[in-house]
């Protein structure tokens, strides 16, 4: 169907379309594609003398990656956060959704830009506005705390080795659960009303309206909620960087920071180079597996 | 068709002609011999600081006709990312800031990116304006793997002194006084704590200034002969040595005794720093760059002193020279840049540094005019007790390439109580042999 779609005049060649790709195809070759070519190439060498010369080593600086107990910890931490930056927002964003699309609430719009609201803002101003919030000395949080009785989970919340991950992380749920949201919102709106309709005659509560109409027609939105948000927890950098850049101890450490920190700050081109493709790779498996889940047979609603 | 193929090659002209121009207007005039342009690089970006830069920058100008400054400014994250690959092009800054140490100035000269200065050492004069101790923090040997000797490859205009500051208020109102040992300075620690008010305001969130607190204790253990050799990596020292615990030993009972700002580990350095000019702590120990701050701005009166040493041993300080400006090796004007060089030392500028509080690498002129009455002059005075008695430490994140991140990650660990002061010393020291074998490979 698709193929007969394409309407060509005649003696219009193949490859004329092609021309058009040309502009975009440049930028996008020589800040992107180029990029990506440039870093395999050079994570398999070791680099000396700020990157004049180099050596060819093969899989080395793979291999030490796996035995490197920073890089280890620093992935575990990314998994870790998909749970704060994928599985809560999507639950919570469902939630508001729900929420939000069902009842009539006065001043809609006005609860919907405010929750949406994180998500625009730049993640530097973020990290700088948590620190802030989370200042055992001044901060709100624990002010908060202490105002209703709970001085004694009172934290000293980014530099407890403890706290720290779950703070940080925490800030990842503020930030994308706004997205989520605005996501369902949405693809709720696209739920013929009548389902509801019917399945209320039919006596059903609204939490088993929620399970069995809504979970499963925002199946392709969820899908991409799943996707974004998971890419998003495992390439995090500029969050740790504004709040703990990896500290206390290596407790909030991840690997877009170790990247940084190996290719940039000690001059360990390759080595650096190899960890940005580990990750990479396991963001395409993951996309590609969560995308086969997803697109499998449309579930039929009745 | 005609017309989208007509605005594609319009865009294509565009383009090029676009870039045409950027290349054209790199080079102004400069071909004509009329005019040249020095393009230095540097991270006085503060406004005292930077206001000194301009003055001397203006007055450089008007001393040689036909030069001119283009001038860059950046944060020194931002120059520590840059400067390494900019040195590395023809069209690079010809003057450059560079951070001491191995993996900025020691792997730059490793790269035969820097031009050594020692033929401008002599042609200068300089042994006179900063002594053999100052220029062998700026020294590597050519091959960029021995630091501390070898060729001269920068001078430092400021000065760093690491000390503590007091809140003049806080402390007159309970009569307590500048300890003299640091065995008054644990006692007066005591009376502080009992009188509820945070004895060393501090924030270890951003990691480095807890090497700081340690390693000013630490400094008051060893000798000047071991921290030269474990910075400078010579004489097979070793970090997990008995004095190095009891320095780690010694903080951590400060910890644990409260007399840290409450929920330090959660604080930033720039918010614990606020907080002490608003009067919330009566100490906090850090660097002499702190000064210019703290005499504006504030009602609050601030004085400096030296961490005293244990009694009947000598008062040893982290300090050291600020980051020192450097030559790139291809530049085009290479003797104007040393001349440029000894302009940012020159006796005009210690007094200009002076006048904006901080403290500069050079001696003031005799009959310079600069009020030292106040902070400034105390931290000046720090600074010149330490040069004295040949008792100026170092900043020991230099030791080894990844020295830094092990040790803010260690002193964490020890103040967060995960790890005891043996592990503390234990683990650095594993970084620190690591590198060792590794240079004498």
């Amino acid at each position: 169907m698709m193929k007969n779609s394409i309407q060509r005049y005649p003696g219009e060649s193949k490859w004329h379309g092609l021309l058009y790709l040309l502009p975009a195809f440049v930028v996008y070759a020589l800040f992107t594609l180029i990029p990506i070519v440039e870093t395999l190439r050079s994570s398999f060498f070791e680099w000396s003398d700020l990157g004049k010369t180099s050596r060819w080593i093969g899989l080395g600086n793979y291999l030490s990656l796996l035995k490197d107990a920073s890089f280890l910890k620093a992935f575990s931490n990314n998994l870790i956060f998909i749970f704060f930056y994928s599985f809560i927002p999507i639950m919570l964003g469902l939630f508001l959704a729900s929420l939000l699309s069902r009842k009539r609430i006065p001043g809609l719009t006005f609860f919907r830009t405010l929750l949406f609201l994180p998500q625009v803002i730049s993640m530097v101003v973020v990290g700088v506005i948590w620190r802030w919030m989370f200042n055992p000395a001044f901060g709100p949080v624990n002010l908060f705390l202490s105002a209703v009785g709970l001085s004694h989970w009172q934290q000293a919340w980014l530099g407890s080795f403890e706290w720290a991950l779950p703070a940080v992380g925490s800030i990842g749920t503020w930030v994308q659960y706004g997205f989520c949201m605005v996501l369902f919102l949405a693809g709720m709106q696209r739920i013929p009303e009548d389902y509801y309709e019917a399945s209320s005659l039919d006596g059903a509560n609204s939490v088993q309206q929620f399970f069995s109409i809504t979970i499963p027609s925002l199946k392709a939105e969820i899908g991409v909620a799943l996707i974004t948000t998971i890419i998003a927890a495992l390439r995090v950098f500029d969050l740790v960087y504004a709040t703990t850049k990896g500290g206390p101890g290596e407790s909030t450490l991840v690997t877009g920071y170790l990247i940084y920190r190996s290719a940039i700050l000690n001059n360990q081109i390759g080595y650096g180079a190899a960890m940005a493709v580990m990750l990479s790779l396991v963001l395409l498996t993951l996309s590609q597996v969560i995308q086969k889940l997803m697109s499998g047979n449309e579930e039929e609603i009745g | 068709m005609k017309k989208l193929r007509l605005i594609f090659f319009l865009f294509l002209i565009i383009s090029i002609a676009l870039a045409a121009c950027g290349k054209s207007l790199q080079n102004p005039a400069s071909q004509d011999g009329k005019a040249t342009t020095l393009v230095v690089w540097d991270q006085f970006y503060r406004p005292e600081e930077s206001a000194v830069i301009e003055t001397l920058n203006a007055e450089f100008e008007e001393a040689h006709p036909g030069v001119k400054i283009q001038r860059e400014v950046k944060v020194l994250d931002d120059l520590k990312m840059t400067v390494k690959l900019a040195l590395a092009e023809s069209d690079g800054p010809d003057v450059a800031q560079v951070n001491q140490g191995r993996s900025d100035m020691g792997a730059m000269v490793a790269a035969d990116l820097l031009l050594p200065l020692n033929d401008y050492l002599q042609k200068f004069g300089w042994a006179k304006v900063f002594s053999t101790s100052v220029a062998s923090r700026n020294s590597f040997t050519a091959d960029g793997m021995t630091f501390g000797q070898g060729n001269l490859y920068g001078v430092s205009p400021t000065a760093e002194v690491v000390g503590v500051f007091y809140n003049k208020g806080i402390f007159k109102e309970h009569g307590w006084s500048v300890p003299t040992t640091f065995e008054d300075f644990q006692d007066l620690l005591v009376k502080i704590k009992a009188e509820n008010i945070t004895p060393i305001a501090f924030g270890s969130l951003d990691g480095w200034n807890a090497i700081h607190e340690f390693s000013a204790i630490q400094h008051l253990l060893v000798s000047s002969d071991y921290i030269n050799n474990l910075t400078y990596g010579v004489n097979n020292v070793s970090f997990d040595t008995e004095e190095n615990q009891k320095a780690a030993q010694i903080l951590l009972e400060w910890s644990q005794a409260g007399y840290f700002t409450d929920g330090f580990p959660g604080i930033g350095y720039d918010d614990s720093n606020n907080n002490f000019k608003a009067g919330q702590g009566a100490m906090t120990i850090t660097g002499s760059w702190f000064a210019p701050e703290l005499m504006t701005g504030t009602d609050q009166d601030f004085g400096f002193f030296l961490l005293p040493g244990f009694s009947g041993k000598p008062t040893m300080a982290i300090g050291g020279v600020g980051i020192p400006y450097a030559i790139r090796k291809t530049t085009q004007h290479p003797d104007l840049a040393a001349e440029y060089l000894n302009w940012m030392i020159s006796p005009r500028a210690a007094e200009l540094w002076a006048k904006a509080g901080m403290l500069p690498a050079m001696s003031l002129p005799e009959d310079t005019k600069v009020k030292t009455d106040n902070l400034f002059g105390e931290t000046l005075y720090a600074w010149d007790t330490i040069n004295k008695n040949n008792a100026v430490g170092h900043y020991i994140d230099w030791a080894t390439p990844t020295f830094y991140d092990t040790l803010v990650a260690e002193l964490q660990k020890l103040l967060g109580g995960i790890a005891t002061p043996a592990d503390f010393t234990a683990a650095v020291q594993e970084d620190y042999a690591n590198f060792l074998q590794e240079q004498n490979k």
